[in-house]
């Protein structure tokens, strides 16, 4: 496990790369001992992670979109960065339709530890651990809040009581 | 450290390995069938399958049996088609198979869509629903 390398990927930031970024976890974490759960999870959170540098980093030109992964004796650390003009939450960019703004509480909820660093103008990087040795399910630490509407759109305020009637 | 640089905007992806199709063989529900991993590159697609599908005008079922993966863009894309569909007084109502490839039940999991969406076992019982039309006028 020592001998395995740190992985760098370094992608335009287009929505074709975020599937070329999921294989290339998948190859890593084939060679790590992982649950196929814990996998599972990190194939999200990196998709979610990638997805807002494409969404949200990048204003007009192609950007870049970078991809760390290295592994411990603990887990595996996962950064993706960009080089944007920072988060702006639920922007729209070239039309595409608006996001749910899930990306951000799907990383928390999924990952064992995560950190959001950045500023406007210098980038933004978002860091995820994942643990070899679970000691529990994440997402009971950090759950996803919100549910639909009455609106029928993503609210992520709203509380999930009991369906309406 | 090994450095990869892909030059992912002419990579060969597999479209094919992802296909969405429609499925009318029900009649008055069409099918949407879902297979693959799908994330925001192919949601476009997806977005494009059931608005058609919302045209056709009856009730429309998002089978998710052989889905392996979706994001949260995928979630994006339902959810519209599911409030488009209820307010045309469509039935809208996924799917998934007997066994559930955890790159998709954990995010309806934790995101609590299963109720929502909502999500039930087996293409026939969806189409069953879906034809009643769910949710429909409240």
């Amino acid at each position: 496990m020592s001998t395995l390398p740190d992985v760098r990927l370094t992608l335009p930031a287009r929505p074709e790369g975020v599937a070329v970024v999921r294989q290339a976890l998948a190859g890593m974490a084939d060679a790590l001992a992982f649950d196929a759960a814990v996998v599972a999870d990190m194939k999200m959170a990196i998709s979610e992670a990638c997805t807002n540098v494409v969404v949200h980093a990048y204003d007009e030109e192609d950007g870049v979109l970078e991809v760390e992964m290295s592994a411990d004796e603990t887990g595996l650390t996962i950064r993706v960065r960009d080089h944007g003009s920072g988060i702006r939450p639920r922007g729209e960019r070239r039309g595409e339709a608006p996001a749910l703004g899930l990306g951000l509480p799907l990383i928390a909820a999924l990952s064992d530890s995560y950190e959001l660093t950045g500023t406007a103008g210098r980038g933004t990087e978002v860091k995820m651990k994942f643990v070899y040795v679970r000691e529990g399910d994440p997402v009971e630490e950090n759950p996803v809040p919100g549910t639909v509407g009455d609106d029928g759109r993503w609210d992520p305020d709203a509380s999930r009581g009991t369906p309406a009637s | 450290m090994v450095s990869a640089e892909s030059r992912a905007g002419i990579l060969p992806l597999h479209m094919d390995a992802n296909p969405i199709v429609l499925d009318d063989a029900a009649g008055d529900v069409v099918v949407v069938v879902v297979e693959g991993e799908h994330d925001i590159y192919t949601a476009p697609t997806l977005r494009e399958r059931l608005d058609e599908a919302i045209g056709r005008g009856g009730g429309i079922v998002v089978d998710l049996t052989g889905a392996t993966f979706v994001d949260s863009s995928v979630l994006g894309a339902l959810l519209d088609a599911r409030r488009r569909a209820l307010e045309a007084g469509q039935g809208f109502v996924v799917c998934v198979g007997a066994a559930v490839e955890p790159g998709v039940q954990r995010i309806l999991d934790i995101t609590g869509l299963v109720p929502v969406l909502p999500v039930v076992n087996g293409r026939d019982a969806a189409i069953e629903t879906a034809r009643s039309g769910n949710g429909a006028g409240g």
